[in-house]
């Protein structure tokens, strides 16, 4: 198998899904129609609803729905089972469940008045279902923040040729925004100089590595050479499991990541978040596109960077730990997720860039075409980590990639540095947002009860430690299946309503339904395939020793993984109910579509 | 025969050419835009409820100045009204923060 092969069967996935399937759906299932008056022409109030043009907005909604959930998918995924499985369930998904999930959100959103999903839900479903997704969303966030803070700490301890690149990227990022909002410097010119002076600080990554290598053994030695914490980590020692130790670097660069998502969160989203988003896109996406022209290219130019090294297939249940297990299902599905599908595209189309739609004919390529693309970045991940030779799998992932990258005769350790620094900015903006979500979302929830949580300074803070706590498991790859199973739940919640929604317009549900009754009990079994592994792996071997925080932090990981299978069995339960009552006596339907004028 | 193929591409290419500018445009500056839009609506809503807050329920008597105001924000009320009135989820406020998950 080599990159060319893979690449020609990623364009033809989404060529055949688009014109053989995801069409027909749109035109014989929902019946999408270009004279319908949508939520943006409607109401249009020039901020929320704004017709916009579609290539646009498939521009917006794809950096919207693109972030670092297929990159890390993708490279667990090989890890464990090998790259052929992965591939598998990156083409099956995307063309029968994820384009669907995607596309639906802005649907269903669209024709119903522009709401949400959970308005929707409240409607059609139950009350409860949408406290219920409240909850839901926090514990999603909390899971999703701990696990890229953990995998981004540990890539940064160990590769310290990524720093300079990145301290370089946070101040260009504010700079950026002093730039454009206070000094109304234009575009072009802001981006050219800050971007240009990022793209430099990451290509002397390994100039200024010596310095930094130096600044964390410096830390290290405060402890003289003693490690904070030890615990038992599954994952050590090619997944057989071993005594792993916390050192100072690795707790330092786990804090400063912490201050960097806690500075996102509090201050105003024109400051940091946003233009710190902005100059980190240009960094992953000249990354990925040279990435993605490199790998149909190098069989070409370069062969000995196309060829697979790594297994096709690794087993159906791969031993991690001592007692774990990992079968290829559920878990695979619940570890790629973003490039088969994903819940949250579903949920931030519909409150997005379903306001946003002009034309009822826009909302597949917008939506279905976006998270086609997305499939493209998924498979990209994978191509990288199946030719990126051994090591962990992070640094496999950025040496393929800067294999591919190298084909344009960029030297290799600049090419691996760009591909490190890549996946680092695109998982460290991604947290940036999250903790900012998660913030908003705890003071929505609890601020009423405990009023001091309404202090965006107090509900950073507690949701950057709770994350923190959760990081000192140990355990990235279980917070990283937690993580996988919420939002792969939310996706078959997602499709549920849609399910529902259907029915009671009196449409055919099956496009959804079935997606939707697969996706739901894969990851409720896979909900409790981790919390027994967390159990079996973490709790047990770590009470042994005598360890405390893995012990707290597995047990809150357990606690998280039985509270969503709890809010799943509730929704569900009010979902099927909802979908009985409709098919038996589906709602009457509104009166003719407004016509447009 | 010739001309009128050579227009059909250079239409082509014109609208790919489009096509593809729109869709950088949508990954770059589109959400600068929005979000400079959004500053300056939330200062519009704030100096629509000073001046004109009656219309939404807000008891305020309605000086001269907003008499003469009135003609200039005529078009803006009904969205205005509209946006006001209209019942967001929680995270719909943070609806720009979400991008990139």
């Amino acid at each position: 198998m080599n990159t060319l092969l893979a690449v020609i069967i990623g364009a033809l996935t989404v060529y055949l899904v688009y014109t053989l399937y995801a069409r027909r759906i749109d035109r014989y299932v929902i019946q999408s129609d270009p004279q319908r008056a949508t939520p943006a022409t409607l109401y249009m109030d020039g901020v929320d609803f704004m017709p916009t043009n579609k290539n646009i907005l498939f521009g917006y909604h794809f950096k919207s729905i693109a972030a670092a959930g297929p990159i890390v998918g993708a490279i667990v995924a090989a890890a464990l089972w090998g790259w052929l499985p992965a591939l598998i369930w990156l083409v099956l998904g995307v063309s029968f469940i994820g384009w669907a999930s995607d596309y639906s959100g802005i649907v269903i959103s669209v024709r119903n008045d522009g709401n949400s999903l959970s308005g929707v839900a409240h409607r059609l479903v139950s009350p409860r279902s949408r406290t219920i997704l409240f909850m839901f969303i926090f514990f999603y966030l909390l899971v999703g923040s701990s696990g890229f803070v953990s995998i981004m700490a540990s890539v940064m301890e160990s590769q310290p040729r990524t720093h300079f690149g990145i301290i370089v990227l946070t101040a260009m990022g504010l700079l950026l925004g002093q730039m454009l909002y206070r000094w109304r410097t234009g575009l072009v010119g802001a981006t050219a100089l800050t971007v240009g002076l990022t793209f430099a600080a990451i290509l002397s990554g390994p100039l200024t590595e010596g310095i930094f290598t130096g600044f964390n053994t410096a830390l290290n030695n405060l402890t003289g050479g003693a490690p904070l914490i030890t615990y038992f980590d599954p994952t050590a020692a090619g997944f057989k499991g071993a005594d792993a130790q916390m050192m100072p670097s690795l707790l330092f660069w786990a804090l400063a990541i912490g201050a960097f998502c806690y500075a996102g969160s509090v201050l105003p989203i024109w400051r940091m978040a946003q233009p710190v988003v902005y100059v980190a896109f240009w960094v992953s996406a000249t990354a990925i596109v040279l990435g993605l022209l490199g790998a149909a290219l190098a069989s070409f130019v370069k062969p000995e960077v196309a060829q697979f090294v790594i297994p096709a297939f690794k087993g159906w249940n791969p031993q991690v730990g001592p007692s774990g297990i990992m079968p290829l299902w559920p878990m695979l599905f619940v570890t790629i997720a973003c490039g088969a599908i994903s819940g949250w595209h579903a949920l931030f189309g519909s409150v997005g860039t379903a306001r946003q739609i002009e034309n009822e004919s826009d909302m597949l390529p917008v939506g279905g075409g976006a998270m086609l693309c997305e499939f493209l970045l998924g498979l990209l991940a994978l191509l990288s980590v199946a030719v990126g030779s051994k090591g962990a799998p992070v640094a496999a992932f950025a040496t393929g990639l800067g294999g591919f990258i190298s084909v344009f005769g960029v030297p290799i350790q600049y090419a691996t540095s760009l591909a490190f620094a890549a996946f680092i900015v695109i998982v460290l903006v991604v947290t940036q947002l999250l903790f900012r979500v998660m913030r908003v979302t705890l003071s929505e929830w609890l601020g009423e009860v405990v009023p001091p949580i309404k202090s965006q300074h107090v509900s950073s803070l507690i949701c950057v430690g709770l994350a923190i706590v959760v990081v000192l498991t140990g355990t990235w790859i279980y917070i990283w299946q937690l993580l996988g199973g919420a939002n792969q739940l939310m996706a078959a919640l997602a499709l549920l309503l849609v399910t529902v929604w259907l029915a009671s317009v009196g449409k055919n549900w099956l496009y959804a339904g079935l997606p939707a009754l697969f996706m739901y009990v894969t990851t409720v079994c896979s909900l409790f395939v981790t919390a027994y592994n967390l159990y079996v792996n973490v709790y047990q071997v770590n009470a042994a020793a005598g360890r405390v925080a893995p012990v707290v932090g597995s047990a809150l990981l357990m606690a998280i993984a039985m509270l969503l299978v709890v809010a799943a069995v509730f929704i569900g339960y009010d979902g099927v109910r909802a979908f009985m009552r409709y098919r038996k006596r589906p709602m009457v339907t509104p009166t003719a579509a407004p016509a447009r004028a | 025969m010739e001309r009128t193929l050579s227009r059909l591409i250079a239409r082509r290419w014109a609208s790919v050419r489009e096509a593809v500018a729109h869709f950088v445009y949508g990954l770059t500056g589109f959400e600068f835009a929005r979000h400079a839009v959004e500053m300056r609506h939330e200062l519009e809503v704030v100096f629509m409820v000073v001046t004109f807050g009656d219309l939404v329920g807000v008891p305020i008597l309605p000086p001269v100045y907003s008499l003469w105001l009135l003609p200039h924000v005529v078009p803006e009320v009904a969205t205005w009204k509209r946006h006001l009135a209209r019942r967001k989820d929680f995270w719909e406020k943070e609806e720009y923060d979400l991008h990139g998950l």
